[in-house]
């Protein structure tokens, strides 16, 4: 301790635990003993709310939850959300950006526009996107009737439980109302991300590719798209783990059923709606251990894909 | 000349943009003017044929939204100012202080930043449970208090305040406190109203937590109140007072962010350097 001190040439300042303090112990409180119980609980088998009583240690809510056809139909959606809904309106957003990078007029005035998405409440989005999709009532249907075509029944579970078939087409209408609404919330951070790493790329290389005659596409696929690769590895995985993390959205668009009137299998269930459901149910025993096992698993997606963001931002790191 | 060309396409296209971003806002505005009529007019016409002022104070009585804003309000103001306070103290002592566990401590705040709230609620509704915090202001707001981003984002912000300030304060005899207080907080200040505004937006935003924590009207926040407001009666849904409440409900964060827009993007460009 004494050699630790001298070594270095300012003196330890112990006022800083309490700077610290009441920080750790929200976090000790909310954060840190919430994440050791919540995996000490996943393992607890029938675990009672009530009581705290469990049968035995075991990883049996586990091999269930795999097992549950409403989990695997979350892992299903929310993956859609991670791995379509996510890369397409990151796609929207970046040529958005490389608009937005090409004026200088007026660009303030466009980007406060599209931020406006991302400060409008969930819920408020949500129920607005369904009825914008409203079969009757909806502008969607309206728009759609200026180009001829007949209205759709978008978030309707009408005969879905007559064959497997009218369930599905059911399912692909609600998935593409889904994405409609992801493309439109998502577009506001992409882009004022987007617009940041553009801002940040050299305009010497610009300068060079302009004396060298280089065509337009050429530029933005040999010097844009790669020097930007940095933003758009960190906006993919933002994005991505931002969507592992849906819910609210998906209650505002489909209900508390997590599906359209007269569907009773939850059919856009969300990873966090199966935690939030297993949790709402918390008298019966094991539930509270269901939805922390869940938790887990959602806990091991989000550390790995931070885990690879942090592999991959030091790979590209060069180009910065 | 085609350059003229390509300018004014770039344009149009952004301007496209913009509609599609607006539409549905334009409908949600429009729907909540409606007379109860032709809200379920089918097909829905685009305007009201006279805009009907009054659904806004309808809307209010569909349920208790302005008890739902003053609980939204009381709980928003509460997690800005105590979340401001544990922020600056902390990112301060990693900022400027040296002392022993400081990089452990450090990297326990950064990894906090990893695990979704999504899996904390678990635990944190049974601790609230069992404290008997259930329908209490307390349980909405502590859990919210304390925001490692806010404090990573801050303590970037203040380890840019030239070192030497600090040695020539404690030369002159200032401590930490004051130096904090005197020298760090004035520079520091766009970046703290970046973190209140994060926060704010945050709050209005959050749904699942005080959904399972309130279950009394008296505590509700205006996402919860907005939701139940609005599905608890079945089959029959008043459209032109639901999209009123939600105009309502929206139209004050964007308020605040027309007005406040630089700050939140200051602390966007500034958290986006770390990607």
């Amino acid at each position: 301790m004494a050699r630790l001190r001298l070594k270095n040439p300012r003196r330890f300042d112990n006022t800083a635990y309490l700077y610290l303090l009441p920080a750790f112990l929200l976090l000790a409180v909310f954060t840190i003993y919430p994440l050791v119980n919540t995996i000490l609980t996943s393992a607890k088998l029938d675990y009672r709310f009530l009581t705290g009583a469990y049968v035995r240690v075991s990883l049996r809510h586990y091999a269930d939850i795999m097992a549950d056809a409403t989990f695997l139909r979350a892992v299903f959606n929310t993956a859609f959300i991670a791995f379509v809904c996510v890369p397409l309106s990151m796609l929207s957003a970046l040529v958005t950006a490389l608009l937005l990078n090409s004026i200088k007029k007026l660009r303030g005035f466009f980007t406060t526009l599209y931020y406006l998405p991302q400060v409008t409440n969930v819920i408020a989005a949500g129920m607005v996107f369904a009825f914008l999709f409203n079969s009757n009532f909806g502008l969607v249907n309206t728009m759609l009737g200026w180009i001829g075509i007949d209205p759709v029944a978008w978030i309707s579970g009408v005969n879905i439980a007559k064959s497997a078939a009218l369930y599905n087409q059911a399912y692909l209408r609600c998935l593409f109302v889904l994405l409609v609404y992801s493309l439109w919330s998502g577009l506001s951070m992409k882009v004022v991300l987007f617009l940041g790493g553009l801002q940040n790329i050299n305009p010497q290389y610009y300068q060079v590719a302009q004396i060298d005659g280089t065509s337009r596409w050429r530029v933005l696929r040999k010097i844009t798209l790669p020097l930007l690769s940095p933003t758009t590895i960190y906006v993919f995985i933002t994005s991505v783990i931002t969507a592992f993390k849906a819910y609210s959205a998906v209650v505002a668009l489909f209900g508390n059923t997590y599906g359209p009137i007269g569907d009773n299998s939850k059919m856009m269930i969300t990873i966090v709606g199966y935690i939030i459901d297993a949790l709402g149910d918390y008298l019966s025993a094991g539930a509270i251990s269901i939805a922390s096992a869940a938790a887990v698993i959602l806990l091991l997606i989000i550390m790995g894909l931070t885990a690879l963001q942090l592999k991959l931002s030091q790979k590209w790191v060069h180009y910065k | 000349m085609s350059i003229r060309i390509l300018k004014i396409i770039n344009y149009l296209l952004l301007i496209l943009i913009v509609i599609s971003v607006l539409v549905p806002f334009f409908w949600m505005l429009s729907t909540a003017l409606k007379s109860e009529n032709e809200a379920l007019m089918s097909p829905p016409q685009l305007l009201p044929a006279t805009p009907h002022f009054e659904n806004f104070v309808l809307a209010l009585t569909v349920a208790p939204f302005l008890r739902y804003f003053l609980n939204t309000l009381i709980v928003s103001v509460s997690v800005v100012l105590l979340s401001t306070i544990v922020t600056v103290l902390a990112s301060f002592a990693f900022a400027r202080l040296e002392f022993r566990g400081k990089n452990a401590l450090f990297f326990i705040v950064l990894a906090s930043m990893m695990i979704p709230q999504e899996m904390l609620i678990i635990t944190n509704f049974m601790t609230v449970a069992k404290l008997g915090w259930m329908n209490s202001y307390q349980a909405l707001i502590l859990p919210y208090c304390v925001n490692a981003f806010n404090i990573f984002l801050l303590r970037q912000t203040i380890l840019q305040i030239p070192e030497d300030l600090y040695t020539a304060a404690r030369i002159d005899g200032l401590g930490n406190f004051r130096y904090l207080r005197k020298v760090v907080l004035p520079i520091a200040k766009p970046t703290i109203l970046t973190t209140m505004l994060l926060s704010l937006i945050w709050i209005w935003n959050t749904y699942a937590w005080p959904n399972l924590i309130t279950t009394n009207d008296d505590l509700r926040m205006i996402s919860n109140g907005l939701k139940y407001a609005f599905t608890q009666t079945s089959g029959f849904v008043r459209y032109e007072l639901q999209m009123a409440a939600a105009t309502l409900v929206t139209v004050p964060l964007i308020i605040i962010f027309v007005c406040l827009r630089k700050y939140i993007f200051a602390g966007m460009s500034k958290a986006g350097l770390k990607g």
